[in-house]
């Protein structure tokens, strides 16, 4: 058995699997805390849903422009960061009810997607199978995905490291934020910046439609049991590389969906977690000692 | 909430009572005041400047049943925070910051405290972490919105004692719907409910400005003291220099 899980991971796709489950943590595991702190599930699952549509236009560009490099997660990222601006602006703000625009952007990047995707002549353009795209597979990540991956997890921790002070503050107590000097409009957009990109981060591993799943669970199963939002983050990333890892290899031995998997993986440990939780002693278990 | 035509004049080394009743105005005045909401017509002035050239000059301690008590975050990084407004941008706590949020919860009583998870903690020692909170960036006037809107009647006592002690340095303004509370501690007061009625320089609260703020027989609010005026309290050299001006 061991022999055969050490073969296992000499095997590439194995490596970029692991590889792509520690980059998709890291992401989920920070961004993820502020995301389940800030109460911003919902809005989340919005700006993660409307990447289809960004997906499925890169797909429609390669076919109908010839456009071969651009890549679906960049088509993903303009939809992402875009649906953040589009929360964000002060009109839609004040004007409309957050969850209706959310609804809204939500459906209509699906919609986008499929027709998008219909309009490609899949005799033409080779492209990956919708479901893999709406419910991931990570066993089928190239280098290319890896790569941009990896550039905005770079991108995401830096931010989150020089900014982490503010964005503290500004999920604890917005109000006190405000008078405290910070941009609140400017950092609340930011947030939904840093949330973009990990949604595209998350998509090639459990796919667009499971990416809210990442976001949460593993944040809110660390928040049970941790009273520091760093402790939290850091909870939160290790028990996305464990589920992740543990649910791609599972999916690869069983053959079955990865994504799903791990989905499936991580929505265990979370009632496992709520049930161990009233015997585990209320001091938290300290990851790291200073504050 | 509307509040019009109101002037309010503060006193530096006041220890001021906004009372009224739930709806009338008062945390929309604090909030005016702190700038988080615009005023349509008149001006606030703080020490002279704009309220948000002021914001440095303010401490501010909101009420405290708005907070997620579920929020990961220690005793120590909450007073940490109040020192933003000192810092700025910058991403770390320096070890000035350090000292000084020790300081600010030796004065609050609380230094034991640091590491407790913010729901560890007794409704009147929250209380006194967010004050800690105010108090760490030194302002020169400390707003609280309700300070004793969850706390025992015991724990109420020793919190205005502490607001009493530290009035001697700073300015204090706070609002609340409950004049039982205010006893005898402030120096000054005023009723709000859309309409402001201040009595400038004596402490009274009279018939007048209770009927017309709470539209309800003065009696069942004096406790059956039609003229009621609040205890003897230490004369104070306020100076008359004017921290609030909003019409």
């Amino acid at each position: 058995m061991s022999e055969t899980l050490f073969s296992l991971f000499q095997m590439p796709f194995v490596q970029r699997m692991f590889l792509a489950s520690v980059l998709a943590s890291i992401s989920c595991g920070i961004i993820g805390s502020f995301v389940v702190v800030k109460r911003i599930v919902f809005l989340s699952g919005g700006i993660a849903h409307t990447t289809f549509g960004g997906i499925g236009l890169a797909y429609y560009l390669q076919y109908a422009m010839g456009w071969i490099w651009l890549d679906p997660l960049i088509g993903a990222l303009i939809f992402a960061v875009l649906t953040a601006f589009i929360m964000s602006t002060p009109f839609v703000k004040e004007r409309l009810r957050e969850d209706s625009t959310i609804g809204v952007l939500w459906v209509i990047g699906m919609a986008l997607g499929v027709m998008f995707l219909n309009g490609v002549d899949r005799s033409v353009l080779i492209i990956q199978d919708p479901v893999s795209i709406l419910f991931g597979n990570i066993l089928l990540i190239n280098l290319r995905d890896i790569m941009i991956m990896f550039t905005l997890v770079i991108v995401i921790v830096l931010l989150t490291f020089f900014l982490f002070k503010d964005l503290q503050i500004l999920t604890f107590d917005e109000e006190f934020a405000r008078i405290t000097g910070i941009n609140v409009s400017f950092l609340n957009l930011l947030m939904l910046l840093l949330v973009a990109l990990t949604t595209v981060v998350l998509i090639k591993v459990v796919g667009v439609v499971l990416v809210i799943a990442m976001l949460t669970i593993p944040a809110a199963i660390s928040g049970l049991f941790t009273h520091h939002l760093k402790h939290m983050m850091l909870l939160a990333v290790l028990i996305g590389v464990g589920t992740s890892v543990f649910g791609s290899i599972l999916s690869l031995w069983f053959n079955l969906p990865p994504g799903s998997t791990i989905v499936l993986v991580m929505g265990l440990l979370f009632i496992i977690a709520l049930i161990l939780k009233p015997f585990v002693p209320s001091k938290e278990v300290s990851l790291v000692t200073s504050t | 909430m509307v509040i019009e035509d109101i002037t309010l004049k503060i006193r530096k080394g006041d220890f001021f009572g906004i009372i009224g009743p739930n709806g009338g105005g008062k945390s929309t005045l604090l909030k005016a005041i702190l700038g988080l909401i615009p005023v349509t017509s008149g001006k606030i002035s703080i020490f002279g400047r704009s309220v948000h050239d002021a914001r440095r000059l303010i401490g501010y301690v909101p009420q405290y049943a708005e907070f997620d008590k579920r929020f990961p975050i220690s005793v120590w990084d909450v007073v940490l925070m109040g020192r933003r407004s000192v810092r700025g941008i910058h991403p770390f706590y320096s070890t000035e910051d350090k000292q000084q949020a020790i300081k600010a919860l030796q004065t609050v009583q609380m230094d034991g405290f640091k590491k407790r998870h913010i729901s560890e903690l007794s409704g009147g020692q929250r209380q006194r972490v967010f004050i800690a909170r105010a108090l760490v960036s030194h302002p020169k006037i400390l707003l609280l919105d309700e300070p004793t809107a969850s706390v025992d009647k015991e724990m109420q006592k020793t919190i205005y004692d502490f607001l009493s002690e530290l009035n001697k340095t700073m300015t204090i303004v706070l609002v609340t719907h409950d004049i039982g509370v205010l006893s005898s501690y402030v120096t000054r007061v005023s009723c709000l409910n859309r309409f402001i009625f201040t009595h400038d320089d004596d402490r009274v609260i009279s018939k007048e400005m209770l009927e017309a703020a709470y539209h309800c027989p003065v009696d069942l609010i004096a406790h059956g003291v039609p003229h009621r005026v609040l205890d003897e309290h230490e004369k104070r050299s306020g100076n008359g220099k004017t921290k609030g001006n909003k019409r």
